[in-house]
């Protein structure tokens, strides 16, 4: 059913199916901005699904020095989980194998938060008995020796209820046309603060559904939109004269800020060509978060 | 209103006024206050035999007049704000663990010795034995924040276990003795025999100093986490070169004869 | 200023006298316990209240150098501590190890009224007189160590017995001492003089002699010239596991002679050295209990602060070890050693736990409590401000048992604790706090309330919580003098030096005097104590039986 259209481009009233997750913020630092960005990398690296990375993460943007606690520059970097428990897991994991490996790095809290996982608590072991813990204020930090100095973390990072899985789905004539459309979406949807695009370059196509009828997946193709089986499966929602879908999955610290990436990126991605925007739901019974794409573009 | 405390008459001996503290004077009316017990010498007398009383406390205290000789102020506070107009005795803000006290003058020796938590600042000197244990104690500070804008006496810190020690001067001899842990930072330059004794901790210090020999010199590195301490202190109105901030720094470690673990970080101009 | 009164309507216990808890009154006149007075004298009316002699501590460290350098190295504890001054009485420092005033008061305030320093070398006896002195409230004296001094030692290599016997009664004279004391015989030499070394075995020879040696020696001379308290030992070994034997060895060695073994509960542990002790309280108790010829203090730990001070240095040496905090050890010229340091007792450490339970067994193994007489040690075990609270873990099975629930069950469960339920009566606490050590230390005016004793008497409300009661006597009477009542302070009293003066052959003086112009750092003519130095003292007599 369509009520609403951007230019030429149809907006499906339909909504995004969103789930409640725990989500942090890391800040990651370095001697340049280009060292920051690899332990940033190397740290949201198989990170975008949790039904197979068992986190989502992403860059959320580059920090100038100004901005970082020991004014050096540096990286922001978001991570969600399914809890808070494994948030603090997988912290531990990816800050003590990507970032304390990666020269001249330090890492830091980026959240306030009452909820907390200790993270530089576990990963100052791996000093062996000479690492140093410092208070200033209310933060508490560990120095662990290593081969360049010393890598600085915080003992604690804040952790708070999040939103994962807010999406768009972008319906076009071609992979062309799509592609071009996806990218300008995740570009305008990365300028918004609290929120990532955990897939390749922000982009998704293999979506998918839940279920399979293979027992063992939870999870298969959503083959509603693979344009191949248009007139096969008989629930097919890619309408004639579309020839690719993509989607575009995002997380957020909050439900507002997801909705503000789902508007500025419905309007970059409808473009000539773009037949529908639409948005990925299990029918509203598994996720939390509903986000009505009708509502969040009147919203405006 | 706040509360404010104008000395009329100097004592003669020290004037031991451990009830100026926001906790005991939190609502309390001028009579009340002018009639509370301090210890002139061994004579007990009143309050308002040494100051005139204004307004009612709450939550923050202005006290003027020369008060060197007055000791002990705000001992034991654990909240609210204390102004000293001018210079001020020992033992000031003893066993405190939070609210803040800032003198605009000198204090005497032991400021904050025992403190748990809070903020002390010293806007001129301040004596020996800031922020340290009491004679017989293991343990001197366990948090707080003390920051003295110019130069400190003898044994700065002396056996702390947690919190921040500031000079924005020099500090006298045995900087951070007996020390657990904890930081001291001493922008101008440090006596001898800096962190004798000292198990854990970190003594900064933007000038060179005579090492004792029971300190290494491991390696002069670029130490991240002191770019937070010094960010931080810099906020607090001390001065901080920039060229201190990203520069490089010996690394000492002692003290051999405890546990080895203690850092002496000494700027390299 | 003397005081006359009779006291009414109270209980009495005066197990010297065999009375037990019956109502009785007691008369009081000139400092001195009468049979009667006439009916007009002022009247105390003890109803509801319990009656007894002032206490006695046989074995505690009150005075000296030693207790005053354990002052000096704890100023901490003296500033969380202060002992205010009121009308009738003078202001101090409390802590672990209080300032003399502090002391007396101290000791008053728990219904104590003598108090007997346990360890003082000689060359510090005019240091010990003077502090002694001013310990107000009580009378006291104490006990000269002479156990591991040098010239001894050589009269006892040569085998010249008799001038070890004069040498010891001019000693004691020159001292104002009570009794000999004997630390670790044998251990201080060879720690001093050998690196870190100490004595393991009671028949190990330094030099020629043993510490059985030394042991058999003393105990025959005090014996022998009749000292109103027989030789005062630490035995060899103490805190070590496995020490039990020594101390067996150590009592053994008196034959059926008299003999004082000190905080026995430090020296009644199985085990193998160097690893955790078991319980032997059984063992030694048993010993104890078939032998009238000993009597012992036990030396009970409490749990918190206490501070260890010895003249057992090499001892002091190991414990300095384990906390890593300030400690002193000390040389005292030819005469012994001395090492203090403050210390914990934790309920939740193994060994600490174990030392509480041994201490507790033994009394509660005790079958004579004449014998076995309650300390702490002071402060080795925990202050003499611990007394009450031990009185009522032997008073009270319920609360021993709440308290057994608190600390380390690994070390409560190797121990008989769980199974001795034995409650000690009013009148076995009076015999171990004040018949028990009156009589062990020959104070024949001291510990009962019979006609001529000493009127010090101490009157306690009747209270279901032992505790409580010991810790606040409504009224402290000593020497006649009201010291205490409804709980105040009411008096002051300088109380006097106990001591004696054996009779000894003068000519000894000339043996001794070349090794003092040799190795001492003190003149001869300056050393000994003259009469004129004494302040309040009472001699006690000896009974010279050859």
């Amino acid at each position: 059913m369509i009520t609403m259209k951007i230019k030429s481009t149809e907006i499906v009233d339909t909504f995004a199916e969103a789930f409640k997750m725990s989500g942090t913020r890391v800040i990651i630092t370095a001697a340049t901005k280009q060292w920051a960005m690899a332990a940033a990398q190397s740290m949201t690296g198989f990170a975008t699904s949790v039904i197979g990375c068992k986190c989502e993460a992403g860059i959320e943007r580059e920090l100038n020095a100004e901005e970082t606690p020991d004014m050096r520059p540096g990286v922001s970097v978001l991570l969600f989980a399914m809890d808070a428990d494994g948030l603090g897991k997988r912290l531990v994991e990816r800050i003590g194998q990507c970032v304390m490996t990666c020269p001249t790095t330090a890492c830091f809290n980026g959240l306030e938060s009452d909820t907390t996982a200790i993270v530089g608590g576990q990963l100052r072991y791996f000093g062996d008995g000479h690492q140093i813990g410092k208070v200033l204020g209310d933060q508490r930090l560990w120095r662990i020796p290593v081969m360049d100095g010393e890598f600085v973390v915080d003992e604690h990072f804040g952790i708070q209820d999040a939103v994962g899985g807010g999406n768009i789905l972008i319906l076009g004539k071609d992979q062309k046309t799509v592609l071009k459309a996806a990218t300008a979406a995740t570009k305008a949807m990365c300028e918004i603060d609290g929120v990532i695009l955990p897939f390749p370059a922000g982009v998704v196509r293999s979506g998918s559904k839940v279920g399979s009828k293979y027992k063992s997946l939870i999870a298969s193709s959503n083959d509603a939109y693979c344009p191949t089986l248009r007139t096969v499966t008989g629930k097919s929602l890619v309408p004639e004269d579309v020839n690719c879908v993509l989607e575009i999955v995002i997380d957020g610290l909050n439900e507002a800020t997801v909705a503000d990436a789902m508007r500025v990126g419905l309007h970059a991605a409808a473009k000539p060509g773009i037949k529908q925007l639409s948005a990925g739901n299990y029918g509203g019974n598994l996720g939390q978060y509903h986000l009505y794409l009708n509502k969040i573009l009147e919203a405006s | 209103m706040s509360l404010k405390l104008s000395l009329h008459t100097k004592p003669d001996v020290p004037l031991e006024a451990a009830v100026i503290c926001t906790d005991k004077l939190n609502g309390a009316n001028e009579t009340a206050i002018a009639a509370l017990t301090v210890f002139h010498g061994n004579d007990q007398t009143a309050l308002g035999e040494f100051f005139t009383v204004k307004g009612q406390c709450d939550g923050e205290i202005h006290i003027e007049g020369d008060l060197a000789n007055v000791k002990h102020l705000g001992s034991e506070m654990t909240s609210g704000k204390m102004i000293i107009e001018g210079d001020v005795g020992q033992h000031l803000g003893a066993g405190m663990s939070g609210g803040e006290i800032i003198v605009e003058g000198n204090a005497g020796n032991w400021v904050a010795p025992e403190m748990t938590g809070g903020r002390v600042i010293i806007k001129g000197n301040a004596g020996h034995m800031v922020g340290s244990a009491y004679r017989g104690d293991a343990v001197g500070i366990l948090g707080g924040e003390i920051i003295i804008h110019g130069n400190v006496g003898n044994e700065l810190g002396s056996a702390m276990r947690n919190g921040l020690v500031v000079a924005g001067g020099n500090s006298g001899d045995f900087t951070g003795v007996n020390m657990h842990a904890g930081t001291i930072i001493v922008l101008g330059e440090m006596g001898i025999r800096s962190g004798a004794g000292m198990k854990r901790g970190t003594i900064l210090s933007m000038h060179n100093a005579d090492m004792l020999p029971t300190f290494s010199h491991a390696c002069t590195y670029h130490p991240y986490f002191v770019r937070l301490y010094l960010a931080y202190i810099k906020e607090q109105g001390l001065t901080i070169d920039d060229a201190q901030l990203v520069g490089n720094y010996q690394r000492w470690v002692g003290d051999a004869i405890e546990l080895n673990r203690g850092e002496i970080l000494l700027y390299v101009n | 200023m003397t005081f006359t009164t009779r006291i009414v309507n109270g209980k009495v216990y005066d197990p010297m006298n065999n009375i037990d808890g019956e109502i009785r009154d007691i008369c009081i006149e000139d400092g001195r316990i009468v049979e009667s007075m006439p009916d007009d004298a002022s009247r105390i009316d003890a109803g509801g209240m319990v009656i007894m002699p002032g206490g006695i501590d046989i074995h505690c460290h009150i005075a000296g150098a030693k207790v005053n350098a354990g002052r000096k190295l704890m100023p901490e504890d003296h500033r969380r501590d202060p002992h205010p001054e009121t009308a009738f009485t003078r202001s101090g420092t409390g802590g672990i190890v209080p300032s003399t005033f502090a002391t007396g008061y101290r000791y008053a305030t728990l219904g104590y009224t003598t108090a007997m320093e346990a360890a003082v070398p000689p060359i510090t006896a005019r240091h010990t007189l003077e502090e002694l002195d001013c310990t107000p409230i009580i009378d006291k004296g104490f006990y000269v160590l002479l156990g591991n001094n040098i010239f001894l030692h050589n009269l006892l290599r040569e085998g010249r017995h008799e001038e070890f016997r004069q040498t010891i009664a001019w000693w004691v004279n020159a001292t104002k001492a009570y009794t000999t004391k004997l630390v670790n015989p044998c251990g201080d030499e060879p720690w001093k003089g050998q690196r870190n070394k100490n004595i393991t075995d009671i028949d190990e020879k330094v030099d020629g002699i043993s510490p059985r040696i030394i042991i058999e020696a003393f105990v025959n001379a005090v014996n022998a010239m009749g000292f109103p308290h027989p030789p005062h030992i630490h035995c060899n070994n103490l805190g070590h596991s496995g020490n039990y034997k020594t101390t067996l060895e150590t009592m053994r060695t008196a034959g059926d002679q008299r003999l004082h073994v000190a905080h026995i509960q430090f020296h009644s542990y199985g085990g193998v050295t160097g690893k955790n002790p078991t319980s032997k309280a059984a063992e030694i108790i048993e010993y104890v209990n078939q032998h009238p010829n000993i009597t012992c203090d036990i030396g009970q730990v409490m749990f918190g602060n206490a501070t260890i001070m010895t003249a057992d240095a090499p001892l002091a040496y190991v414990l300095r070890g384990f906390n890593k905090n300030k400690w002193v050890n000390a040389d005292t010229e030819c005469e012994s050693g001395c090492g203090i340091l403050p210390f914990t007792y934790q309920e939740h450490v193994y060994t600490h736990t174990m030392q509480w339970a041994i201490g507790l067994e033994m009394f509660l193994l005790s079958e004579d409590p004449w014998r076995v007489i309650l300390s702490t040690d002071h402060p080795n075990g925990g202050s003499f401000m611990n007394y009450p609270k031990l009185i009522r873990l032997l008073m009270d099975k319920s609360f021993r048992r709440e308290e057994m629930g608190r600390v380390n069950q690994k070390a409560i469960a190797k121990t008989a604790l769980n199974d001795l339920d034995r409650e000690y009566t009013l009148n076995e606490i009076a015999i171990i706090t004040r018949a028990g050590p009156a009589r062990a230390l020959g104070l024949k005016n001291k510990g009962h309330l019979g006609p001529g004793a000493d009127a010090d008497i101490t009157i306690y409300d009747d209270m279901d919580d032992k505790e409580m009661m010991f810790n606040a006597p409504r009224y402290v009477i000593k020497s006649g003098i009201p010291i205490i009542a409804d709980h105040e302070f009411r008096g002051d009293h300088t109380g006097r030096l106990l001591h004696i003066t054996p009779e000894y052959d003068q000519s000894i003086e000339e043996t001794v005097k070349p090794f003092f112009e040799s190795f001492y750092s003190v003149e001869f003519g300056n050393y000994a104590i003259d009469d004129s130095y004494m302040h309040d003292h009472e001699v006690i007599q000896t009974t010279k039986t050859s």
